[in-house]
């Protein structure tokens, strides 16, 4: 676990590398938002934890230029103020989460468990009866194994994750096919792509459900 | 000599009558659907040295008997169909054919080999009014069927070419590769065949 972190106050920024590192993450210590945005754009970090008032970029301005570069990395914002304008402004930006100055060093720990913790499981593979989605790498796999569409992954995902419950047609728009043209039929026509591919893979899930209706993932009995 | 000696022109004419089975079929479909069961089809007659070779792999003597009766691919038809379905339509009506027993059958559609190898294998054994190794009359002779779509033979084409290779570095990252684009194009093939079924009305399954 990689995790860098931006902190002006040399005294601060030594305290927390020094608990970091006594929890086993790899640290990279940097003092200002320049520095911050720079490194992120050279190494893979599972976390970043950035104080908001720090010379040359602050932290905010910082945060804002790498989610702009497309990383997702998850954020937390360190503050000093206990403004909530500071608090908006830094989850508006892109923050995960965030804590104000002082703050207990368990909680800033156990927040970034938390936080990794999350993130993982998003990309990580789900299974169900017999049935096994490989989400990072679009695998689906039982007896044998297929690969997804992106789309399909993602409709997978969401029936996996609500199984045993309806999911709307609509739902289903608005979560896999955001703000894209997505009526009914196309709805219908990944519902049965996926149909056939769980019977490919000779997997044990069923869909239930009709073109325009909700549709339900389950153990086939 | 011929290692087949006086059963080739049997085994010419149980082939023939194979295929022939296997067109009909086909121009059947097509007269009730509007489209064939099949992209092509090809067979042979294996070579008498690929069999001469083929016995001293396996041991055996060369001999009419070893290529009849111990090996059973002296005949071989591959027929490659556009859709998935449709490789289970001909197979059907190939262990339906009078005078056919289904010897072996392999489904490496739905249990796909480790490699990614899909292709549905059968081995049949045919009755034909000609004497047989055996001294029986009407006799008979085995034959080797693989059925595939044009996916998943394009598949076996291209990997076959690639991998024959034994010394390719990499081996193991290629042959995750090559497992990776047999899944994919499965993928492909499932929904093309979704796509099919949704054109004839047949809704998603």
């Amino acid at each position: 676990m990689r995790v860098l972190l931006a902190e002006d106050e040399k005294a601060m920024s030594a305290a927390l590398v020094a608990v970091l590192k006594h929890e086993g993450y790899e640290v990279d210590a940097v003092y200002d938002g320049k520095a911050a945005v720079e490194q992120a754009s050279k190494n893979a970090y599972d976390a970043m934890v950035f104080d908001i008032m720090m010379p040359i970029m602050d932290g905010i301005t910082a945060l804002k230029e790498i989610r702009a570069a497309g990383s997702r990395t998850p954020v937390i914002l360190l503050t000093a103020k206990a403004e909530v304008e500071d608090r908006i402004d830094g989850l508006d930006a892109g923050a995960d989460d965030y804590l104000a100055k002082p703050f207990a060093m368990g909680e800033l720990l156990a927040r970034l468990r938390s936080l990794i913790r999350r993130n993982q499981t998003d990309s990580a593979s789900l299974t169900l009866g017999s049935v096994t989605l490989d989400v990072e790498h679009q695998e689906l796999s039982a007896k044998s194994s297929i690969r997804l569409a992106s789309k399909e992954t993602q409709l997978l995902q969401l029936l996996m994750a609500n199984a045993g419950k309806p999911v709307t047609t609509e739902t289903i728009a608005e979560r896999v096919w955001h703000g894209e043209e997505a009526d009914d039929s196309v709805v219908w026509l990944y519902i049965s792509y996926l149909r056939e591919k769980l019977a490919a893979v000779g997997g044990n899930l069923a869909i239930a459900g009709s073109e325009g209706g909700s549709f339900q993932l389950a153990v086939a009995s | 000599m011929d290692i087949y000696g006086e059963y080739r022109e049997a085994l010419e004419q149980v082939m023939e009558h194979l295929a022939e089975a296997i067109r009909r079929v086909s121009e059947e479909a097509e007269k009730r659907t509007g489209s064939g069961l099949y992209e092509h089809l090809i067979y042979r007659i294996k070579g008498d040295e690929s069999m001469r070779e083929k016995c001293r792999k396996k041991g055996l003597p060369e001999t009419a008997q070893s290529a009849l009766v111990a090996v059973r691919d002296a005949i071989g038809l591959r027929v490659v169909c556009r859709f998935v379905d449709d490789v289970y339509a001909v197979a059907e009506a190939l262990k339906a054919l009078p005078g056919v027993n289904v010897a072996e059958e392999k489904d490496y559609i739905r249990d796909v080999k480790p490699n990614g190898y899909r292709s549905y294998h059968l081995i049949l054994s045919v009755e034909a009014p000609f004497a047989d190794v055996r001294g029986e009359n009407p006799g008979h002779f085995y034959a080797e069927v693989q059925l595939r779509t044009i996916a998943m033979d394009s598949w076996a084409a291209l990997e076959h070419e690639m991998m024959y290779k034994h010394d390719a570095p990499n081996r193991k990252l290629l042959t995750a590769e090559l497992k990776r684009c047999a899944d994919e194009l499965a993928s492909c093939d499932v929904s093309m065949q979704t796509i099919r079924n949704m054109i004839r009305g047949e809704g998603g399954i």
